[in-house]
């Protein structure tokens, strides 16, 4: 499996992907006309056509055996630019009185545009019959590769936003008890508008007065900064990485967003350039394993790649690649590369 | 004979004792010796020097029994709101939700502290023994303060408001304090009540939410007491509609109880009022009316039968001559009961 920039070729996939993934993954409305929007957008970033904060990097994974596209993932240059980027901030307000012996700290949830002009993981999607195999881990990491090389093309923060709680029935119980009253449909319906880019009627609809917290439902006020258990996985990956809760939360369900300066993602920080030599004799990667697998990508802009090879393949300061390797990355002998373990516990610097 | 009269320091321990017995809550006389002594105090203050002063004063009327010299009723009158200090209010207004795009349009009831009202003419503490709760002595103690107003006009502001009180039960349950300020104050109905009567209002600034408050988020019972009255308090609404005072969009930061505000002037007993000169004698017939003399430190008024007419003078009662203190030839103020 390897990873590359998405194509204008890919459109049919990605409204296949689009379809199959449901409410939840906002970023992909199973809107044939919207998928191809987001898709020229992504073409033409990777064509430096568009100004570096406008720019949305959509990255898809394909299976070499059949080039079929098993999965994207995307990172978005800086948020909050064509329209307008919400969040509630959780903050506190403290109400106190001597007089009568009272010190009070009320959580208060915030309308905010702070997060404007942060670089955002988004749009993780990976096809059902591929969540194997290190997909997963793969897909999602290979972004902290491109940001290790192209830091420059991106904020000092990044943030993820991670779907909020909601129950079998995909009741969301903060939308319930604060959204419901103001926009007058369904979570589903509202989460769709918003991944359909129509973020106007939530300035329009949106409560503007903070909100204070033990107004809310009991099980509202435990959805804030709760995820979805079937996210609880990506967050924890996330924090391995070195993300953390940041303080804000999603408008409509209560999810949390993490973030973490670029620099800091322990992949960024500990990666290492290597130089490429080729060797068929190189042992292949075992990706039934968790451990023991390296990640590792071009350096190229408009041909990005990534994909995992066995660490034991990497020396000092060379990497052996078979030729199927070196093949999907797109690169040959004396090429230089980038690599980083792709589990933080073993690193091997 | 019920005569409503300026309180003194010899009334102390009969308002403590009609305190004791009266549901409704008076928050406004506190429960505390030391408080209430300090109230009694303001109101000889404000009956001695405060009618040709300017600033804040606080008067405080008791209804006395002549028969057997027993207190049965307190009312009171601020010339100012908060006396100074902020006088909190919860404003309810109403934000528009709407997107055309979505076709959805909504108006959300929201609450806005307020202090608008502060400065404003303040009906209050107005007790009565439940025993005459449903007599015309009602009307007496609490329409006796419009009367007051009419002799001093030029004292207070043209607006007049008085806090109706909101829903609560006997054991202090308040719904409306347990979603609002509850939260914020950390103490239930009872005791935030107690603290208002007794301790300056620095607390309430310190304590109150200041951001607005969705409606929508409150539950339901909660949003259902927002500016209803306390059933104990149906007769003082009644009679406050009679003058002419109307809700307002303000409630009670505590209860959610209604705030209701009427123009002095235009209400009721002040534009029926009619002032002449007392002669003291025999009334046969007649009918009943409201009947104050217009001294402004030993203020009185009663109830009694006139038999209204031309002319400058007209014959009082002699038990009224000499509840309200009048001789023949003193000014009295008189309007229909």
């Amino acid at each position: 499996m390897y990873i590359r920039p998405v194509r204008p070729s890919d459109i049919d996939a990605l409204c296949e992907m689009a379809k199959n993934s449901g409410v939840g993954v906002t970023s992909l409305p199973d809107n044939r006309q919207k998928m191809q929007t987001k898709l020229d957008k992504a073409v033409t970033s990777f064509n430096k056509e568009v100004p570096e904060s406008e720019r949305l990097y959509l990255f898809a994974m394909i299976d070499p055996s059949n080039d079929a596209m098993a999965g994207i993932c995307a990172l978005e240059a800086s948020i909050g630019h064509d329209d307008i980027w919400y969040n509630y901030h959780v903050g506190k307000t403290v109400h106190a009185s001597k007089d009568i012996g009272v010190h009070k700290i009320t959580e208060t949830l915030y309308l905010s545009n702070d997060l404007t002009g942060s670089s955002e993981i988004c749009t993780l999607f990976l096809m059902p019959d591929y969540r194997k195999n290190q997909n997963g881990q793969l897909l999602s990491k290979s972004r902290y590769m491109f940001l290790a090389e192209f830091q420059q093309l991106f904020g000092r923060d990044i943030i993820a936003e991670m779907r909020g709680y909601s129950d079998d029935e995909g009741r969301s119980p903060f939308w319930e008890s604060l959204g419901r009253h103001f926009f007058q449909m369904e979570f589903s319906d509202a989460d769709y508008l918003t991944g359909l880019g129509n973020k106007v009627f939530i300035a329009e609809l949106m409560p503007k007065f903070p909100i204070y917290v033990p107004m809310l439902s009991a099980d509202a006020r435990k959805a804030i900064g709760r995820v979805h258990p079937h996210t609880e996985p990506a967050l924890a990956m996330l924090q391995a990485e070195g993300f953390e809760f940041n303080g804000y939360v999603d408008i409509f369900d209560g999810g949390p967003t993490v973030s973490s300066r670029i620099k800091n993602i322990r992949a960024v920080k500990e990666s290492r350039l290597f130089e490429v030599s080729i060797n068929d004799q190189a042992a292949t990667a075992d990706l039934s394993r968790k451990d023991g697998l390296t990640l590792v990508c071009n350096r190229r802009f408009e041909d990005y790649r990534v994909i995992l090879v066995n660490t034991a393949n990497l020396s000092e300061s060379t990497l052996q690649l078979s030729t199927e390797q070196a093949r999907q990355l797109d690169i040959k002998a004396g090429d230089s590369v980038r690599a980083v373990a792709l589990r933080p516990q073993e690193t091997h610097a | 004979m019920l005569v409503v009269r300026p309180s003194s320091f010899v009334d102390l321990t009969s308002i403590e004792r009609l305190l004791a017995a009266t549901d409704a809550r008076v928050t406004t006389l506190p429960k505390e010796r030391g408080k209430l002594s300090e109230k009694i105090e303001q109101s000889t203050d404000a009956f001695a020097n405060g009618v040709d002063q300017d600033g804040p004063a606080s008067f405080l009327f008791v209804l006395e029994d002549t028969a057997n010299n027993s207190l049965v009723g307190t009312a009171g009158i601020d010339t100012e709101a908060g006396s100074g200090y902020p006088f909190f209010n919860y404003r309810i207004d109403e934000v528009v939700h709407a997107s055309h795009h979505l076709n959805v349009s909504s108006k959300v009831p929201v609450l806005f502290l307020s202090h608008e009202l502060t400065g404003k003419t303040l009906l209050r503490s107005f007790a009565i023994d439940p025993d005459i709760k449903e007599t015309e002595a009602f009307d007496l103690l609490s329409r006796a303060r419009l009367l007051f107003i009419a002799c001093l006009p030029e004292r207070f502001q043209r607006q007049a408001i008085v806090e109706i009180q909101g829903i609560f039960n006997d054991k202090g349950d308040c719904p409306f304090w347990d979603a609002v300020g509850r939260h914020f104050f950390g103490i239930d109905f009872n005791t935030a009540d107690y603290y208002c009567s007794v301790k300056s209002k620095t607390f309430m600034s310190e304590l109150i939410p200041q951001h607005p408050i969705y409606v929508p988020l409150l539950p339901e019972k909660a949003r259902g007491n927002i500016a209803q009255n306390h059933e104990a308090a149906n007769r003082a609404c009644q009679l406050f509609y009679r003058e002419g005072f109307d809700k307002t969009a303000f409630i009670d930061p505590f209860d959610g109880g209604p705030v209701l505000a009427g123009d002095v002037m235009n209400l009721f007993t002040l534009k029926h009022v009619r002032y002449k000169k007392a002669r003291p004698s025999d009334v046969v017939g007649g009918l009943k009316y409201l009947i104050s003399n217009r001294s402004l430190n030993d203020f009185r008024c009663t109830i009694g039968t006139l038999v209204d007419g031309i002319g400058e003078t007209i014959r009082i009662p002699l038990d009224v001559a000499q509840a309200l203190n009048v001789s023949e030839g003193d000014a009295i103020a008189y309007a229909p009961l």
